[in-house]
C-alpha cells in the first residue's frame, strides 16, 4: 500500500529549492567597489586534492597581499591597498576534481555565470588543456602556475601564461647533473638510467622528456617503469628496478606514492647511485617530516624551499600568510608558482593601466616582471606563454633539509654521492 | 631463482593482506547478498583511527588495531541499521546505490576533516623492520599482517562453522524466511554480520599505517581487489576468499616483475576472468 | 495495457521532446550557458542510462562494463579528429561497430556467469580496458587526445561559442535512444528480453533463444553507448582513459538508471533529471569551498533518496500518479482503482 503522507518529504523540497536556485546561483554583490573577479580551478577533491588545495591557498595568499597594505612585504604592489588606483581581486573558487570534463565545465561556468575577468589553474595538465581553451575562446587571460606539460605552451595561445618550468627544462637539468657528477666525483661512472613515473599525463610527459634528454646526453635508459597511481604496493616496481640496477633513477612520483616508493626501496634494501625527482613527491614540504631520515640523500629539482630564504628574502613574510591557510605547511615549488602568477598578473594590470584583456596580455608579453618569489627573481614570457626565465635548482635532502648542490653558482652544500646505502644509515 | 622466491614471498604477504581486507566483504556479501561499496572507505577510516591514536596518544598500531576493529564494527553496524535495513527486499542494487553514496560521503568527510595530506606513522614497533632468511628479505610488518590475517580468517571461518551463532548465520544466508520461521532473529544476524565484516577490515586498517601512508583515497584500490577476491573465491566462501587473495597476490607480484609493473592489475583482473570462465561459481563456489 | 493508454503515453513523450526542442528559443535559457550545460548533461546521461537500461534494466544483466563501450565510442571520434584529422562522423560509426563487436566478444563467455559473477566480470573488464588504453601508444596512452581547433559546425560536430549545437545533438541522441527503447518495449524483442530476465529456463522452454537475445541486446546497448561516448568526447574537447573508460563512468550508467527506476522507459530520464542537476548545482554552490562539501551533500542525498524511495524516482512518480488517479476517481464518486 502506498503511504500518501510520505510523498511530500522535506528532502524533496530541498531538491526543488536547489533546482530553483539554478537560475540565480548567487554571486556576491560587488557593484560598490572596483573589483576584478578571478576564477580559480584546482583539484580540491580527488586523488591530487593535496596539491590543489595548496595551490588554492597560494592564490589566496597573493590576493590577500595585493588587496591590502603590507608595507613589510617586499613584493611589488604589496605596500599599497589594491592596485590600478584601488582595484582589488575577488576570487571565485571552483573544484575540478582532477577531471578534464569537470574542469572545462567549471571554466565555462566561471566565465559565463560568475562573470570572472580571468582564470587561474588548473594544476593537472589534462584539465588546463580544455579549461584554457575555453578561456582563450572567451578572450580571458588564463594564468597557469604549476601544470608541467610542455604541450600547453606549444599551442600559440594569446591569453595563456605559465610561470612554472616544464619537464623539458628539468630533464635537461637532470642530465647536466649526471654529467657533472661523472666529472667531479671519483668513480662515479654513471652510464645507465632508470625511470619510474606514475602512468598519467604528468608522469608520461616527464618520462618522454627524460628519454629525449638522456639520449642527447649519451645515457642509456635501461628500465622504464610506469605504475598505477594509488597502487596498493610498489613491490614489483621496485623489484624490477633492483634487478636492472640502473646507476641513476629519474622519478615522477607524487605524494603518497613517493612515500611508498621510498619505503619499498628501503624494504628491499636497494638504492641507485643517484636519484633525481621531478617537482613532485620529493619536494613536498611534508615529505621530510613524514619519512624522517629515510627521505635523505634523494635529489630533485626545486623551485622553492624554505631553506632558500637567504636567496629569496621576500618570501618569508609572504609565507607566514600562506601558512595560516595551510595549517603550517610552507610553500613548495608548485604552489609558489600560483602566487607568482597572481603577483605578475597584478603588475601587468597596473602597468597596462587597463582592464582590457588584450592590452594586459600584450603587456604581459612585452615586459620582464619583478618576481621576488621566483628563484630567478624575474618572469618574462615567450610566445605561447611559457615563462622563459623560470629556474630551478637541484637540491638534495640532507638531514631533513633541502641543500642546494647544483648548479655550482648557487650551491651551498656538497652532494652526498653515491646515496648512502640503507643499512649504513 | 633468488629473485623469483623473493617476488613470490612479497606476493604472498600482500595476498594475505588482501585476504584480511576481503574476508569482511565476503561475509557480508555471502550472508546478505549486499555489495558494500564503502568497504574501502571502512579501511581508510580504520587507518585514520590507528594513525591518530598513534600520533596523538603514541599507541602502537599493534594495539590500536583493536580500536580500529571496534570502531569499524560500530560503523558497519550503524551502516546496516541506518541504511542497509531499508534496502532489503527492495529492487536489486539499491543497497549498492546507497553504499556508493556512503562511500562518497565518508571519503569526502575525511578529506574535509583531515585534509588531503598523506600521513605516515613513524617510530612504530614494527616500522621498516626486516630480517634476512637466507637470501630472502622478510619485512616484519607485512609478516605480522599475514599472521593476523590467518588468525582472523581462521576465527571467522570457525565462527561460521562451529558456533550456534554461525549456524544461524548460515541458515539466514541460505533462506531468510525459513530461518525466521525457525525462530532466528535475522535482523540481529544481519546487524552483527555487518558489524563483524566491518571489524575485520577495521583490524586490517588498524595495522596498515605501519607501512602505508594514510590519505582519503587509500581504500579505493584495496576495495576493487577485495571485490575480485570474493567473487573469485566463490561468494560467501571464506576459504575461497583466502585462496583467491593469495593467488591474486602471487599473480600480481609475478606479472608485475616478469611482464611489466603496469600490467600487474591487468593480470589480476584477467586471472579472475580466466578462472570464472573455467569455474563459473569461483574456486570454492557451488 | 490497453491501446488508449499507449497512445496517451506516447503523446506525453512527444510533447516532452517538442518542449525540449523549443527550449533554446527561450533567450533566458539559451544565454545561460550553465543551464544549457546542465540540460545537455541531463539529455546525455539519460541517453547513456537508457542504453544501460536495455541490458541492465530490461535484460536484468547488471553490467559495470558500459564505460568500455562508451570509451570506445569516444576514442573512435577522438582519433578520427585528433590522430587522422578527419571529421568525427566516420570515427563515430567505426566506434559503434567496434563497441558492438567488443560487447559480443566479451559478453559471449560472460553471459554464462550468473548474477554477481557476471557483474564482477564486467567490472574486471573495465579495469583491464582502462589500464590497456593507458599504455596503448596508438590511442594516445596516458596522455590522452586533445582536440585541435577545427571548423565549427555539424560536419565536425564542434561548436565553440554557443551550446545550441551540442544541445540539439544531445537531444537527437536522446530521441534516438529513447525511441529505440520505446519501440523495443512494445516489440516482440522487448518481451523476449524481459522474459529472459524473469527466468531464463522458463523463457527457453518457451522457445526463446536467450543467449541470442541477450547478445543482441548487449550489442545494441554497446553501440548506442559508444555514440554517447563520442558525444562526450566532442563536448569536452578531450578523450583520455580515466575520463571515459573508468569504473567511475560505468557507475554513472548504473546509478542514474537505478535511481530513476531500472526496467522502465522513464526511469533513466528521471534519474538523470534528479542526479545531474544535484551534482552540478551542489558543485557550483559548494565545490569552491574546497572541502568536498558538495560531494558530502551529494552522497547524503543519494542515501536519503534510496532509503526513502527504493523503487527509484519512477516508483515515486508512479505513486503520485496513482494518488491523483484515486482522487479523481473518488471525486467522480466512482469506486477507487485498486493498485495491482
Amino acid at each position: 500500500m502506498v503511504h500518501y503522507k510520505s510523498l511530500i518529504k522535506p528532502w524533496l523540497l530541498v531538491v526543488a529549492a536547489l533546482c530553483a536556485l539554478s537560475g540565480v546561483v548567487p554571486s556576491p554583490a560587488l557593484a560598490q567597489e572596483k573589483v576584478i573577479k578571478i576564477g580559480t580551478i584546482f583539484p580540491l577533491t580527488g586523488p591530487v586534492a593535496l596539491a590543489g588545495q595548496r595551490c588554492k591557498a597560494a592564490v589566496e595568499t597573493a590576493v590577500e597581499i595585493l588587496n591590502n597594505k603590507y608595507p613589510n612585504i617586499k613584493v611589488p604592489l604589496a605596500d599599497k591597498k589594491g592596485f590600478l588606483d584601488g582595484y582589488k581581486f575577488v576570487l571565485v573558487h571552483a573544484d575540478s576534481q582532477g577531471k578534464a570534463d569537470v574542469g572545462k565545465a567549471e571554466a565555462e561556468r566561471l566565465i559565463n555565470q560568475e562573470g570572472v575577468w580571468g582564470l587561474i589553474g588548473a594544476y593537472n595538465s589534462s584539465v588546463s588543456m580544455p579549461a584554457s581553451f575555453v578561456a582563450e575562446r572567451a578572450k580571458k587571460i588564463f594564468m597557469c602556475g604549476a601544470s608541467s606539460s610542455a604541450a600547453l605552451t606549444q599551442r600559440n595561445m594569446k591569453f595563456f601564461f605559465r610561470t612554472a618550468s616544464t619537464d623539458e627544462i628539468e630533464s635537461h637539468e637532470f642530465v647536466e647533473v649526471l654529467k657533472w657528477l661523472n666529472k667531479t666525483q671519483k668513480n662515479a661512472n654513471i652510464k645507465t638510467l632508470g625511470l619510474i613515473y606514475e602512468n598519467s599525463v604528468f608522469g608520461k610527459h616527464a618520462a618522454e622528456e627524460a628519454k629525449k634528454a638522456a639520449a642527447a646526453g649519451g645515457f642509456e635508459v635501461i628500465t622504464d617503469v610506469p605504475f598505477t597511481p594509488g597502487a596498493t604496493n610498489l613491490d614489483s616496481e621496485v623489484q624490477t628496478m633492483k634487478s636492472k640496477n640502473p646507476d641513476a633513477l629519474f622519478g615522477a612520483v607524487l605524494g603518497a606514492d613517493y612515500a611508498l616508493m621510498v619505503k619499498t626501496m628501503k624494504k628491499m634494501n636497494w638504492n641507485p647511485k643517484v636519484s633525481l625527482n621531478y617537482c613532485s613527491g620529493y619536494q613536498d614540504p611534508v615529505i621530510a617530516k613524514q619519512l624522517g631520515p629515510d627521505a635523505n640523500f634523494f635529489m630533485g629539482s626545486t623551485g622553492y624551499s624554505p631553506q632558500f630564504s637567504k636567496m629569496m628574502p621576500a618570501v618569508a613574510e609572504v609565507e607566514k600568510i600562506f601558512k595560516t591557510k595551510t595549517g603550517g605547511v610552507p610553500y613548495d615549488s608548485d604552489s609558489i608558482q600560483e602566487s607568482v602568477a597572481m603577483f605578475v598578473l597584478a603588475q601587468a594590470i597596473e602597468k597596462a593601466r587597463s582592464l582590457d584583456p588584450e592590452t594586459v596580455a600584450k603587456t604581459l608579453y612585452a615586459n620582464t616582471w619583478t618576481s621576488p618569489l621566483s628563484l630567478s627573481g624575474k618572469v618574462a614570457f615567450a610566445p605561447g606563454g611559457q615563462n622563459k626565465l623560470s629556474l630551478s635548482i637541484i637540491t638534495q635532502l640532507q638531514g631533513g633539509e633541502y641543500k642546494r648542490i647544483f648548479p655550482k653558482e648557487s650551491a651551498d652544500s656538497k652532494a652526498v654521492f653515491p646515496i648512502t646505502a640503507w643499512d649504513k644509515r | 631463482m633468488e629473485t623469483l622466491l623473493q617476488v613470490l614471498l612479497d606476493g604472498m604477504l600482500n595476498g594475505m593482506l588482501y585476504a584480511l581486507v576481503a574476508v569482511g566483504l565476503c561475509l557480508i556479501w555471502g550472508v546478505m547478498d549486499v555489495i558494500n561499496f564503502a568497504h574501502g572507505e571502512y579501511l581508510m577510516i580504520a587507518m585514520y583511527v590507528s594513525y591518530w591514536l598513534g600520533f596523538l596518544l603514541k599507541v602502537d598500531p599493534l594495539i590500536s588495531l583493536i580500536a580500529g576493529g571496534i570502531f569499524i564494527f560500530i560503523l558497519g553496524a550503524m551502516t546496516y541499521w541506518l541504511i542497509i535495513r531499508y534496502t532489503i527486499g527492495k529492487p536489486p542494487l539499491s543497497a549498492l546505490l546507497a553504499t556508493f553514496g556512503l562511500a562518497m560521503l565518508l571519503k569526502n568527510l575525511c578529506l574535509n576533516q583531515f585534509s588531503p595530506n598523506f600521513r605516515i606513522l613513524s617510530g612504530t614497533w614494527l616500522g621498516d623492520k626486516t630480517f634476512q632468511l637466507g637470501f630472502l628479505i622478510v619485512p616484519v610488518p607485512q609478516l605480522v599482517t599475514a599472521i593476523v590475517a590467518l588468525v582472523i580468517v581462521g576465527l571467522i571461518y570457525g565462527m561460521t562453522k562451529s558456533t550456534r551463532f554461525g549456524w544461524a548465520v548460515q541458515a539466514t544466508a541460505l533462506d531468510k524466511e525459513a530461518a525466521e520461521l525457525m525462530g532466528i532473529n535475522t535482523e540481529r544476524i544481519y546487524f552483527l554480520i555487518f558489524g563483524i565484516g566491518g571489524a575485520t577490515v577495521g583490524i586490517a586498517g588498524g595495522l596498515m599505517p605501519t607501512y602505508l601512508a594514510v590519505h582519503p583515497e587509500v581504500g579505493t584500490m584495496f576495495s576493487l581487489i577485495a571485490f575480485v577476491c570474493v567473487a573469485m573465491g566463490g561468494f560467501g566462501s571464506i576459504p575461497g576468499a583466502l585462496v583467491a587473495a593469495l593467488l591474486i597476490g602471487i599473480v600480481e607480484a609475478l606479472s608485475g616483475f616478469y611482464i611489466a609493473p603496469v600490467f600487474k592489475y591487468v593480470a589480476v583482473f584477467g586471472l579472475y576472468l580466466a578462472l570464472v570462465f573455467l569455474r563459473p561459481k569461483g574456486i570454492f563456489g557451488w | 495495457m490497453n491501446h488508449r493508454a499507449l497512445k496517451r503515453k506516447d503523446l506525453f513523450w512527444l510533447a516532452l521532446v517538442v518542449l525540449l526542442a523549443l527550449m533554446p528559443a527561450v533567450s533566458a535559457v539559451a544565454t545561460n550557458t550553465f543551464l544549457m550545460h546542465v540540460l545537455i548533461l541531463i539529455l546525455l546521461f539519460s541517453a547513456m542510462a537508457q542504453t544501460w537500461n536495455i541490458i541492465g534494466g530490461y535484460g536484468g544483466q547488471t553490467s559495470f562494463g558500459h564505460s568500455v563501450f562508451f570509451g570506445i565510442g569516444a576514442y573512435g571520434a577522438g582519433m578520427a579528429v585528433v590522430t587522422y584529422g578527419l571529421s568525427p562522423w566516420p570515427g563515430i560509426g567505426i566506434g559503434m561497430v567496434a563497441a558492438a563487436a567488443v560487447a559480443v566478444l566479451i559478453s559471449y563467455p560472460c553471459f554464462k556467469l550468473s548474477g554477481h559473477y557476471f557483474a564482477i566480470a564486467t567490472f574486471a573488464i573495465v579495469e583491464i580496458f582502462h589500464r590497456m588504453f593507458l599504455v596503448w601508444y596508438w590511442v594516445g596512452g596516458a596522455l590522452g587526445l586533445d582536440y585541435p581547433v577545427v571548423e565549427q559546425g555539424l560536419k565536425n560536430f564542434m561548436w565553440y561559442d554557443t551550446k545550441t549545437g551540442y544541445y540539439y545533438g544531445a537531444l537527437a541522441l536522446f530521441v534516438l535512444v529513447f525511441g529505440i527503447v520505446r519501440f523495443l518495449e512494445s516489440h516482440r524483442f522487448g518481451y523476449y528480453l524481459r522474459a529472459v530476465r524473469e527466468g531464463q529456463e522458463t523463457a527457453e522452454s518457451l522457445g526463446v533463444n536467450s543467449q541470442a537475445i541477450k547478445l543482441t541486446a548487449m550489442a545494441l546497448s554497446a553501440a548506442l553507448a559508444a555514440m554517447c561516448g563520442a558525444f562526450f568526447g566532442q563536448y569536452n574537447l578531450r578523450v583520455d582513459p580515466s575520463m571515459v573508460m573508468s569504473l567511475d563512468m560505468s557507475m554513472k550508467f548504473v546509478l542514474v538508471t537505478i535511481l530513476g527506476g531500472a526496467g522502465t522507459l522513464a526511469g533513466p530520464l528521471l534519474g538523470a533529471a534528479v542526479l545531474i542537476p544535484l551534482q552540478e548545482y551542489t558543485r557550483a554552490l559548494w565545490g569552491g569551498l574546497g572541502g568536498g562539501v558538495d560531494l558530502i551533500v551529494f552522497g547524503v542525498l543519494i542515501i536519503i533518496i534510496v532509503i526513502k524511495q527504493p523503487a527509484g524516482i519512477s516508483g515515486m512518480v508512479r505513486d503520485i500518479a496513482k494518488h491523483i488517479e484515486r482522487r479523481r476517481a473518488a471525486a467522480k464518486g466512482g469506486t477507487s482503482i485498486d493498485a495491482p
